[in-house]
């Protein structure tokens, strides 16, 4: 492969004088070009920021009534209520503590703890995702109205490790 | 039996990848010893060999239902077909770390084998840099995820605690039942059982991998002091071939979700997809100024920055997708392995900088020439380049750093959703099209505008009569107008260059006008190839345009006979087949309808669920049913359908105007690609005489 010439050359042209007009000019441009995107980037980010909130935290503070946050939430089973004509869900969604370690069994557990924080959930015009089951973590990006349900519209859903930390039930051994 | 080939041949590919990493450097950089050299190379070839045997070891267990392997029993079960038991090598974490590392074996034997007579004083360092990237990687499959691991019952435990995991028999175990482990065996994921799914992994990791060769190389190139154009000429075509698995692989991908998601959607902006488009966008823009330095022998320190840039992307992506870092659909469930790869990409990232800085301090990284014009092929190149970064710093931004700045800045966590993406990607992309419309008709050193102008009249006119097209057709929003202008302008910039080049041919030599094409093709591969790529990136383009601003969609609920009217198109309901179950013991509801347009029936689509009893958990998929066309998309998915009577049932109805034109695109692309990248050696024999000829007369000259 070495010995091979990649297609044709163009010689450069005989000692190109570097113009440094030019060269300050291409410097202006990028420069230009930079402080463009630097805008795009930040007048981006404060549009579509959006926090990143807890079960727990939405519940107890009203600040964040009307904002547009992000939550996630263990998914209850028996909550979800499925209007197929006209593509509306409303589900429960239990809190998930920051600090887990085992997604999957904390899912368990907080679904199952009355304690929980829980959140009721409303979303229009969306199909029944198929991982929108018990225990599964949903991350919704919405607001909260002032009758504490969290209009969402955006719904993420993750079924973690399902298929990664199951152990096999009861096996007998063979010598 | 397997279990423990597997392990021991991954365990010994482990020892001798670090230690071919060892003496090829020690032996060339301090002992100078060309004995030690040579063992260096064998142990990468050795390497290649073993991790063969580990791969296949696997292989064949997940075939013969080896359930008392823990990867087999958690991605397959005995309903499987074979076709999956294939694809499940890579359905999880610890088999795709293992089909990983047996790729970058396989790269890193490859180069060897062809590159080791041509580049003997690049190769030694290139490979230590290759065989601790391996190493890395087998590292964390043998000591964090095992794919060797097997079940054990230890019967004097508590029953809760009697069935364990280990590579090794443990003390006082026995071995478990393996009826009742293939009762309980998991099968794949039911959403990977798609084959743009099967073959979508190892596409990207065939393009991750192969980055890392010519990564390895400008690493040699630094650490050899062989600093000339050397290591891009050598690595060229293996960074094309990366490209093009890496391209492929985002394709694949995105018409996977497609297909099996059912948003009507290819490209969510996802965390974990653009931890995928990253090293896409950096490692253009590196094939773009590859070329500045091979032919003006410029911006040698930005391609060393843009080639550890795509393999730092690689890496980074790889932690990020892997290590639960951020909340995707597509993540891997949060793993051990986080740690050690985040150290391994801070710590290559670092040494790799280093050693820019060292040589640049030394003065061995100058520039040959400098810029001579503002529209200078080189010139419009760099603002290319700088467009790329710029995509690949806001995508980084959205995805990983505003999240990650957020929480260890502020103490709170921001994401940025759909609509910063949609926000800041447009315009510069934009700027893509708008570069790719006009750097190829720029000269070298110093264009004339008004050469520049005369060239552009051909392009400019049909990309306006194509516009009068799509004005006629119904398009008349200005904005979609101008970007359609711009996409188009490239595209027909790319085609009538070619055309140009066909007829300077066709005056020079008699001969048909499909001969002068394949000649154009095989005397000038890359920058024809180059311009089916282009073409091809237009195509793709147009169908992005048209399926993001003009879907359509609806809903609506229909009893059986009835129909629902979208975009010119009648939709009946005709029937439901409920309970029809697959050969891989999926249950199956299936809608039957009709798609009919001005009194044609077009197609009977079958959009249906289906259900899979023998999986816990995500065990129902819903899958789309779309009339395929060039014009658009017509996409419905089975919503809902009355249980009882099967008598009603909700549809969702997506019209995707130019979809296809993305897939087709990227076949156009795909092409152009192999034209570039493709050997030599299917030159005529004639052309070859020509060059050996001429090389000779440089070597003597």
């Amino acid at each position: 492969m070495a010995e091979i010439s990649w297609g044709k050359t163009t010689q450069p042209q005989a000692a190109a004088q570097p113009k440094i007009a030019s060269q300050v000019k291409m410097m202006v441009g990028i420069g230009l070009l930079i402080a463009a995107v630097a805008y795009l980037i930040i007048s981006g980010t404060s549009s579509g920021a959006r926090y990143f909130i807890t079960v727990d935290e939405i519940v107890r503070d009203s600040q964040y009534v009307g904002q547009t946050v992000r939550i996630s939430g263990a998914v209850i089973g028996d909550t979800i209520v499925y209007d197929s004509q006209n593509l509306i869900i409303d589900f429960t969604i239990a809190n998930i503590p920051e600090e887990t370690s085992d997604l999957a069994a904390t899912l368990h557990n907080v679904v199952n703890d009355p304690s929980s924080s829980r959140l009721r959930i409303h979303i229009e015009n969306q199909v029944m995702p198929d991982l929108l089951q018990h225990e599964a973590q949903a991350i919704l990006t919405g607001t909260l109205g002032a009758d504490g349900v969290f209009y969402a519209t955006e719904l993420l859903l993750k079924c973690p490790s399902r298929y990664e930390e199951a152990v096999p039930g009861q096996i007998n051994g063979s010598a | 039996m397997l279990a423990e080939i597997g392990l021991f041949a991954t365990f010994f590919a482990f020892l001798t990848a670090i230690y071919g990493a060892a003496v090829s450097l020690y032996g060339e950089r301090f002992a100078r010893s060309e004995a030690l050299v040579l063992s260096g190379r064998n142990a990468a070839l050795l390497t290649a060999v073993l991790l063969t045997v580990g791969v296949g070891a696997l292989q064949i267990a997940i075939l013969t239902q080896q359930y008392q392997i823990a990867y087999v029993w958690a991605v397959s079960n005995p309903q499987m077909p074979t076709f999956f038991r294939f694809t499940a090598l890579w359905g999880s974490q610890a088999g795709s770390l293992l089909f990983w590392s047996f790729l970058m074996g396989l790269f890193t034997a490859i180069c060897v084998l062809l590159n080791w007579r041509g580049q003997r004083r690049l190769m030694p360092y290139a490979v230590t840099f290759m065989l601790l990237t391996v190493a890395f990687f087998i590292g964390l499959l043998l000591f964090f995820e095992n794919p060797f691991d097997r079940w054990w019952v230890i019967p004097s435990n508590p029953v809760e605690q009697q069935v364990v995991r280990a590579a090794l028999m443990p003390a006082g175990a026995l071995e478990p039942d393996p009826i009742a482990l293939a009762q309980t065996a998991q099968g794949l994921n039911p959403l990977l059982r798609h084959f743009g799914m099967a073959i979508h992994p190892p596409m990207l990791y065939l393009g991750f991998v192969g980055f890392i060769i010519p990564f390895a190389f400008a690493m040699a190139a630094l650490a050899s002091g062989d600093l000339s154009t050397n290591w891009l000429k050598i690595t060229r075509r293996w960074t094309l071939v990366a490209w093009l698995f890496l391209t492929l692989g985002l394709l694949l991908g995105g018409r996977w979700a497609y297909d099996v998601l059912g948003w009507g959607g290819y490209w969510g902006w996802d965390p974990v997809e653009n931890a995928a488009f990253l090293p896409w966008l950096v490692g253009t823009a590196f094939l773009h100024s590859a070329m500045i330095q091979e032919k003006r022998g410029m911006l040698k320190t930005w391609n060393m920055f843009l080639i550890i840039g795509t393999f730092s992307a690689v890496i980074f992506g790889t932690f990020a997708t892997r290590s639960g870092l951020v909340d995707s659909v597509h993540s891997f469930a949060r793993s051990p392995i986080g740690f050690p790869m985040f150290a391994f990409w801070f710590i290559s990232t670092i040494i790799a900088v280093y050693l820019i800085l060292w040589r640049r301090s030394r003065g061995e990284l100058r520039d040959e020439n400098a810029f001579t014009s503002v529209f200078s092929r080189e010139s419009l190149f760099v603002l290319n380049n700088v467009v790329f970064v710029a995509l690949f710093i806001a995508v980084f931004w959205g995805s990983f750093g505003a999240p990650i700045a957020s929480e260890l800045f502020l103490n709170t966590d921001i994401t940025l959703g759909q609509d910063y993406f949609m926000r800041v990607t447009p315009p510069l992309f934009a700027a893509l099209y708008i570069l790719m419309g006009v750097a190829p008709i720029s000269a070298w050193g110093v264009t004339a505008l008004s050469s520049m102008g005369r060239t552009l009249v051909i392009p400019v006119g049909l990309t306006l009569a194509s516009l009068l097209l799509f004005f006629l057709t119904g398009t008349r929003d200005a904005l979609a107008l101008f970007a359609y202008g711009i996409v188009l302008l490239a595209g027909w910039v790319a085609l009538v260059e070619t055309v140009r080049g066909l007829q300077a041919r066709q005056r020079v030599h008699k001969e048909s006008p499909l001969s002068s094409l394949r000649a154009l093709y095989t005397r000038n591969p890359r920058r024809y190839g180059g311009y089916l790529i282009h073409f091809g990136v237009t195509v793709i383009g147009l169908g992005v345009i048209g399926s993001t601003l003009f879907q359509q969609e609806t809903q609506q609920t229909l009893s059986a006979g009835q129909s629902l009217q979208i975009g010119g198109y009648t939709l009946r309901y005709d029937a439901l087949f409920n309970g029809q179950i697959a050969e891989d013991g999926r249950v199956m509801d299936i809608a039957q309808l009709s798609l009919i347009r001005d009194g044609q029936t077009l197609a009977t689509l079958r959009p249906r669920r289906d259900f899979f009893p023998q999986t816990e958990g995500m065990n129902t998929m819903t899958i789309a049913a779309a009339h395929s066309t060039l014009e658009n998309d017509f996409y419905v998915l089975l919503v809902d359908w009355n249980e009882i009577n099967a008598n009603a049932a909700t549809f969702k109805v997506y019209i995707n105007p130019l979809i296809n034109l993305i897939w087709w695109g990227g076949i156009i692309l795909i092409i152009g690609t192999l034209i570039a990248a493709w050997p030599r050696e299917i030159l005529p024999a004639r052309v070859r005489q020509e060059m050996q000829v001429s090389g000779l007369a440089r070597k003597g000259a």
